[in-house]
């Protein structure tokens, strides 16, 4: 299988990166190829210009900003993100999220920037990027702006991102608060059925002080559950209704309908998750 | 037509230049204009790992990269595992005497994957070997003997060691 023909750019800074894309219209970042490359393949794409960005080093920096926000380069893979001991202190929950992603040789390729752009509805990192509240940093030669990964992500393979602009960097606010991350497959490698990813602080006296929520594989693009968390925030932890809570907030759920699972089996796997990984947080287990 | 790229990169210590069409897949290049036939292409979509390669030493697919961009790249492929004495490497060795062959079209990308395993794991269950084999799952079932032969490769390599 061969992609369209196209040309092909190596750009060597994220400068002449984006020169690149603002020269050509019709241009496609490619970054670690790893969802890219099989839509060429199939030609789901067909970019008359591929620019590459595998060989800017900057892209693939991990840094703690002076206010102790992480902040993870475009091309930093999956491995990485499971490596890095920067993001695993600062952000558990976002290396737990890489070890679920695909494969071992995937997972050495892919990067977090390539799989945020591509908005897959079951992407493994979305949910936990919003529970985490991370922001995207987008480029163009002119402008740079941050968006929040919530608002950036549109719907199935579609972004806020426009023609010029690049995404050079995602801001991750540090969490160190308990976590769950999981997602629900047929095989581990595939995409998710239904993931979640959950975020929750007691206080010393069994209060809920924080609850973040969010999942995946469910409806056009991952989102936030926001009234299973306020539900739950400010209350004594032991007298939680779970099952009250869960199921009239996810009753208004419309979740895929594809091979993989209908909609109504997506919702009880969701269901399901949600009330084992919230239980488990709520008794204050660690991870 | 598109323009051609030179491509320079290193394959099994071989320094290699040649030309490819930017939608040319890595896997094609080595195979085709290299005459290097061990990595071999399975599904073609990146899941059965039949043409897994080590890039920089760690294990990637080498269809799921356009040839142009291994620039500069310091590759290995199955033909790179066999010493210079003739003999067979740890990996090929286990590999036969634990019959782990199967129909053998992905053993070039076992072999791949077991070379990096048991250089970078402590030791590993059988169950942790089999999640690490994931991305080499092809069309069988089974894979027990495979299994047999990862951790066979990895007690041979770490008496190496000792």
């Amino acid at each position: 299988m061969y992609p369209k023909s196209f040309e092909y750019l190596r750009a060597k800074s994220v400068d002449q990166a984006l020169q690149y894309l603002k020269d050509n219209e019709g241009s496609r970042v490619i970054a670690g190829g790893q969802s890219l490359l099989p839509m060429l393949k199939s030609r789901l794409y067909q970019p008359t210009v591929l620019v590459d960005i595998n060989f800017i080093p900057e892209l693939r920096e991990v840094k703690l900003g002076s206010n102790g926000d992480l902040r993870i380069g475009a091309m930093v893979t999956h491995y990485d993100v499971i490596e890095n001991s920067t993001i695993r202190e600062n952000a558990p929950i976002l290396s737990s999220t890489a070890e679920n992603i695909a494969d071992v040789q995937i997972r050495n390729r892919g990067t977090i920037g390539g799989s945020i752009c591509e908005a897959d509805p079951s992407a493994d990192y979305l949910p936990t990027l919003m529970a985490l509240d991370a922001r995207v940093v987008l480029k163009t030669t002119e402008s740079s702006r941050e968006v929040k990964v919530e608002d950036f992500i549109q719907g199935p393979f579609e972004t806020l991102a426009e023609d010029g602009e690049m995404l050079v960097e995602v801001i991750v606010p540090p969490s160190k608060a308990n976590y769950r991350v999981e997602k629900y497959a047929r095989r581990k490698a595939d995409f998710a059925i239904a993931s979640v990813a959950a975020i929750v602080s007691l206080s010393k006296d069994g209060k809920v002080v924080d609850a973040r929520i969010a999942t995946g594989a469910q409806q056009d693009k991952p989102h936030r559950l926001r009234e299973i968390e306020s539900a739950l925030k400010g209350k004594a932890s032991k007298s939680v209704n779970l099952e009250a809570i869960i199921g009239p907030a996810t009753e208004e759920l419309e979740p895929l309908d594809d091979l993989h699972g209908g909609p109504e089996y997506r919702k009880h796997v969701l269901r399901g998750m949600l009330s084992r990984m919230l239980g488990d947080l709520l008794s204050g287990k660690e991870a | 037509m598109t323009r051609m790229v030179t491509v320079n990169l290193k394959i099994n210590g071989k320094q290699y230049s040649e030309e490819a069409e930017p939608r040319l897949l890595l896997v094609h290049f080595i195979r085709d204009a290299l005459k290097l036939k061990g990595t071999h292409i399975g599904c073609d979509t990146g899941h059965c790992g039949a043409c897994t390669i080590l890039w920089d030493g760690k294990p990637v697919k080498s269809c799921q990269i356009l040839a142009v961009q291994a620039e500069g790249a310091n590759i290995m492929t199955v033909e790179g595992l066999e010493p210079e004495d003739g003999k067979l490497s740890i990996e090929q060795e286990s590999f036969r005497e634990n019959f782990a062959q199967q129909c053998g079209y992905c053993t070039p990308g076992f072999l791949m994957m077991t070379r990096y395993l048991i250089r970078n794991n402590e030791e590993m269950t059988r169950e942790e070997i089999r999640e690490k084999l994931h991305g080499n799952y092809c069309m069988c079932t089974g894979y027990q003997q495979i299994v047999d032969a990862v951790q066979d490769a990895q007690r041979k390599y770490f008496a190496t060691k000792k």
